[in-house]
């Protein structure tokens, strides 16, 4: 797979269909680093992990970078659905930044409680089937149970936040200038940890519609919490009333801004709307 | 141009987290977590994710400033190295070697001070070099040394997660080394039990068993208490005891003073308690104890830590890979400043002055003659300013913040004849000096740093340094060559092969064999892995040795004028004098400004509300600053942050010094309150 990879990205460099490839250095002393290769003879060194992401950093390097700066990335699954989600809002021309994707292993899916461990577009590697993330003991732990359980398990948690925004930061998808979190209206400044409510579930449904599942929030949290599992049944909610799944469809955009009136849950009667000035439209 | 990313340690605390700097145009432009770093796995706390922002400030020093008069001038770098060299040559001659001293830094890497502390002792012949580990983890040093006989951090990090019970005592880690929490929390996941030991309540407190609010400075009556009932039940570990140990008999006769209901009595926490704590230590099968300045900055902080030692060894936990004594170093080369002999007793590798064959050894590999007599510490460097001491060379440090009695600190310095301050801003301090040398910062060198784990690291050069800067490693090599002395490194990596020869616990480290994820010391050749926990089959002292802790109460307590205990500490978004979290954007912004904690019910008696303005005043001095109401200060006791340079909490703290490490009594010191009727009026 990783042949594949380097084969592809040879290609791009050589074809001068882009200016860099962005992916993972083995360095001297087996050291590991993100870096863009310029030239196919630096590709030697390109290594698949351990798991970085990429498409926050993509759209950083192309925003510095005008057109017709083009930059290739490395993708797994996960990276090219946040890439869909950042283009989808005008923030990442995809014209200018090609994917050589590649598939996870179970393994990897597992660890990430994955559903979907593949990009579309698949250069390298072979499709493996996710997992269901609600199958898994670790979310249920957190999701089952008595609502009063399941709200002290996940205080419990959140009180271990030392308020260090590895959270955000990683999030691929969390783009927002100014940020709500970082807002003393919202949150209080100077205090750990961060508050339940204003914090985590600020951030938490300000993705509701947007998560691509990818689990960087979770891998940077110092102290371990399950920030994934917070995301999971919003996800779940979006595919059950709606069918949608962030980061799939490139042309979809999010019901939630866009197709609330016309997709109501199945069954149900098009909400009487009114707005919070008890106003209708 | 294409980005580049460069590996490197995070410069704040002593968790030595690994991040990668995004360099774009010359320019450090974002911080990652390093995902293959064995400290910090891909997590970094709010500092380390913001590392980058102070680095191209615009008020970074940028060339040699000369003082004319109350404002400074720029002068060219030979200027200044011939005139630094001149007046501390000149100062020495005249007044002999021991009127100079140098302060060095936990902030710069172990290259550069082993260099400042071989430029001092050999181009003077004097042992006056210290640093602000004086103020710290001194009484470490020194109780351990004579408990266990290393004084560095027993286990490793990640060996907290191992453990099934931990006891945090005067440790704010959830505040001062945050990403390490990730560890405890991990053995909180396994069942493990957390007992936190404070006045106040600290984060990490909201997530332990128990939260014991002790009455400030009353650690050795509760350690006393514990170890009595433990050994009154029978729970110590009498094996490990017979085998590895010596002295025990003098710990049990010291401990038929120390009843239950005595300690209960002085520390404010009830026999119930205390019993549970002791049994819940003693029967874990691996257990750990984290400690910091709430134990090392007392009176007694020696004992204080004596105390810890003697309680870790009567159950038998420590010298295993999950149990241990975990003293957590504030900055991030603290460790290694010590390792490197910034000491005035201490060459590199703990290796006393006062030993003729080490001295021998040194002046041999030096080349020059060495003086036999331990130096004097920070606080006596500074008390003896304008007297016995007549010029400072201040290398990274700020001792007009983080020094006791700041006042005193600023009124000594004023009375050199010569102050020469090398930093990367313009600090209090430096504001005192007579000339003030540019450094570079962290991500701007080459080197390496150690961390409290006993891990050495290496930092990596990202940008260059603004302006005319150079690095630490840059000036003490033209002084060195402008005092004299054959300082003719090119690259740090020199300095290292110099030091690895001189302590047989570095000989094997090297530059390349660090390159991938450090290694802890001791490590004694190049094929050695490294050294995961100490004092695993023998202690390095040989037997560990039990001593009795004497105990003192705080020098100062409260009284009918100075009626609260004041605290002082840190907090989660700053990192000591703040030179460098302060001219950060995103973490100024999470903390902006000075305030003090006072309890609900102190406030409601002083007519204080949130927000207003108060005076706290001690016998040394008086501050402005902002009350917070909160109850993780208990009534009685306030809570300042020592950060800031609007209120300095250190003009309030007491210099009484432990007399076996000269470390301030910064944690107890008696105020009062009252409101600031002048901020009314305006």
């Amino acid at each position: 797979m990783l042949e594949q990879v380097k084969q592809k990205a040879r290609a791009i460099l050589e074809r001068k269909e882009a200016d860099g490839v962005l992916g993972l250095r083995k360095g001297p002393f087996d050291v590991i680093h993100p870096h863009v290769f310029t030239a196919p003879a630096e590709l030697d060194a390109l290594v698949l992990e351990p798991k970085w992401l990429f498409a926050k950093m993509a759209r950083s390097i192309l925003r510095d970078r005008p057109a017709p700066y083009r930059l290739a990335v490395v993708v797994r699954g996960c990276d090219e659905r946040a890439i869909v989600e950042l283009a989808k809002r005008g923030q990442i021309d995809r014209d200018r930044l090609p994917t050589i994707g590649y598939a996870c292993d179970a393994d990897q899916a597992r660890a990430c409680l994955c559903s979907r461990p593949y990009p579309e577009k698949l250069d390298a590697g072979t499709a493996v089937d996710g997992i269901d993330p609600f199958a898994d003991e670790r979310v249920k732990a957190y999701l089952g149970g008595k609502a009063a359980e399941r709200m002290e398990k996940w205080a419990a948690q959140l009180r271990r936040c030392i308020k260090c925004y590895g959270c955000r930061n990683s999030c691929p998808i969390c783009i927002c200038v100014p940020c709500k979190l970082e807002d003393d209206v919202w949150v209080e400044r100077g205090v750990i940890p961060a508050e339940m409510v204003p914090f985590h579930l600020i951030r938490a449904f300000h993705l509701s519609d947007t998560c691509v599942a990818c689990g960087a929030c979770q891998e940077a949290c110092p102290v371990g919490i399950p920030l994934m599992t917070l995301q999971l049944s919003m996800r779940a909610a979006l595919k059950r009333d709606y069918n949608y799944e962030a980061g799939l469809d490139a042309e979809r955009k999010s019901p939630v801004l866009f197709d609330f009136i016309k997709e109501p849950r199945p069954g149900q009667q098009v909400p009487d709307w009114v707005d919070s000035a008890g106003k209708k439209p | 141009m294409n980005p580049e990313f460069i590996r490197t340690i995070c410069p704040y605390c002593g968790t030595g987290c690994g991040l990668v700097l995004k360099v774009e145009g010359g320019r450090a432009t974002a911080s990652y977590p390093d995902r293959e770093n064995p400290v910090s796995r891909g997590s970094l706390c709010v500092k380390g994710w913001f590392a980058h922002e102070f680095v191209h400030h615009p008020e970074r020093l940028r060339a040699p400033l000369l003082r004319k008069g109350d404002s400074f001038v720029e002068i060219p770098w030979k200027e200044a190295i011939a005139l630094a060299a001149r007046k501390l040559r000149e100062t020495a001659d005249a007044h002999g070697p021991n009127s100079v001293g140098g302060l060095a830094s936990a902030k710069v890497t172990n290259e550069e001070n082993y260099l400042f502390q071989k430029l001092i002792r050999a181009a003077f012949r004097t042992n006056n070099v210290d640093h602000c580990a004086r103020l710290c983890h001194a009484a470490t040093t020194v109780g351990m040394l004579q408990t266990l006989g290393s004084g560095a951090m027993t286990n490793s990090i990640s060996d907290l997660a191992g453990a099934d019970c931990i006891l945090f005592i005067g440790s704010n880690a959830a505040e001062s080394h945050p990403v390490l929490m990730g560890e405890v929390y991990k053995a909180l996941d396994r069942g493990a039990t957390i007992y936190v030991i404070d006045p106040r309540e600290t984060p990490v407190a909201k997530n332990a068993r128990r939260l014991l609010q002790i009455n400030p400075g009353t650690d050795i009556p509760l350690l006393a208490g514990m170890m009595r009932h433990i050994v009154d039940r029978g729970l110590h570990k009498t094996d490990f005891i017979e085998k590895r140990t010596e002295n025990f008999e003098a710990l049990r006769t010291f401990l038929q003073a120390w009843p239950l209901d005595r300690a209960a009595r002085e520390t404010g926490i009830p026999e119930s308690v205390i019993r549970e704590v002791a049994e819940a230590y003693a029967k874990a099968e691996n257990a750990a104890i984290v400690y910091c300045m709430g134990i090392t900055q007392h009176a007694c902080g020696v004992a204080n830590v004596i105390a810890i030692c003697d309680l870790a060894m009567l159950c038998g936990h420590v010298g295993k890979p999950y149990s241990g004594i975990y003293p957590l170093r504030g900055q991030n080369n603290v460790q290694g400043a010590c390792d490197m002999g910034a000491l005035p007793n201490l060459y590199p590798g703990y290796q006393p002055v006062a030993d003729p064959a080490v001295r021998e050894k040194f002046q041999k590999a030096w080349k020059t003659e060495l003086s036999d007599k331990p130096g004097k510490t920070v606080t006596e460097l500074i008390t003896a300013a304008g007297k016995d001491i007549r010029a400072l060379y201040i290398m990274a440090e700020n001792p007009c913040l983080s020094d006791p009695d700041v006042n005193h600190v600023m009124e000594c310095l004023q009375r050199l004849d010569f102050l020469v301050v090398q930093d990367i801003f313009l600090t209090e301090t430096a504001r005192f000096a007579h000339l003030v040398l540019p450094a570079a910062c962290f991500a701007e060198k080459t080197g390496t740093y150690t961390n409290t784990e006993r891990r050495f690291q290496l930092v990596h050069k990202a940008v260059e340094p603004p302006g005319a800067a150079k690095t630490d490693f840059e000036i003490l090599c033209l002084m060195g060559e402008a005092l004299g002395l054959a300082f003719d490194y090119t690259t740090p990596e020199e300095v290292m092969a110099e030091y690895a020869g001189l302590v047989p616990a570095y000989a094997g480290i090297s530059f390349d064999r660090l390159e991938r994820a450090g290694l802890q010391w001791p490590c004694p050749d190049a094929g050695h892995p490294g050294t995961r926990f100490l004092h695993g089959t023998t202690f390095t002292r040989g037997l560990g040795r039990f001593v009795v802790p004497d105990y003192t109460p705080p020098m100062e307590m409260p009284d009918a004028e100075y009626p609260y205990y004041l605290n002082t500490g840190r907090v989660f978004a700053h990192y000591h004098t703040g030179t460098m979290t302060r001219r950060s954007p995103f973490l100024n912004r999470e903390i902006e400004a000075p305030y003090v904690e006072i309890h609900p019910a102190d406030a409601a008696a002083l007519g204080v509300g949130p927000g207003d303005r108060v005076r706290v005043t001690s016998r040394r001095g008086s501050i402005v600053t902002t009350a917070r109401i909160s109850d993780r200060v208990v009534k009685g006791s306030i809570f300042a942050p020592f950060h800031f340079t609007e209120a300095r909490a250190n003009v309030l703290t007491n210099p009484v010094l432990d007399p076996a490490c000269k470390t301030p009594e910064y944690k107890v010191c008696a105020v009062k309150l009252e409101k600031d009727h002048e901020a009314e009026a305006r």
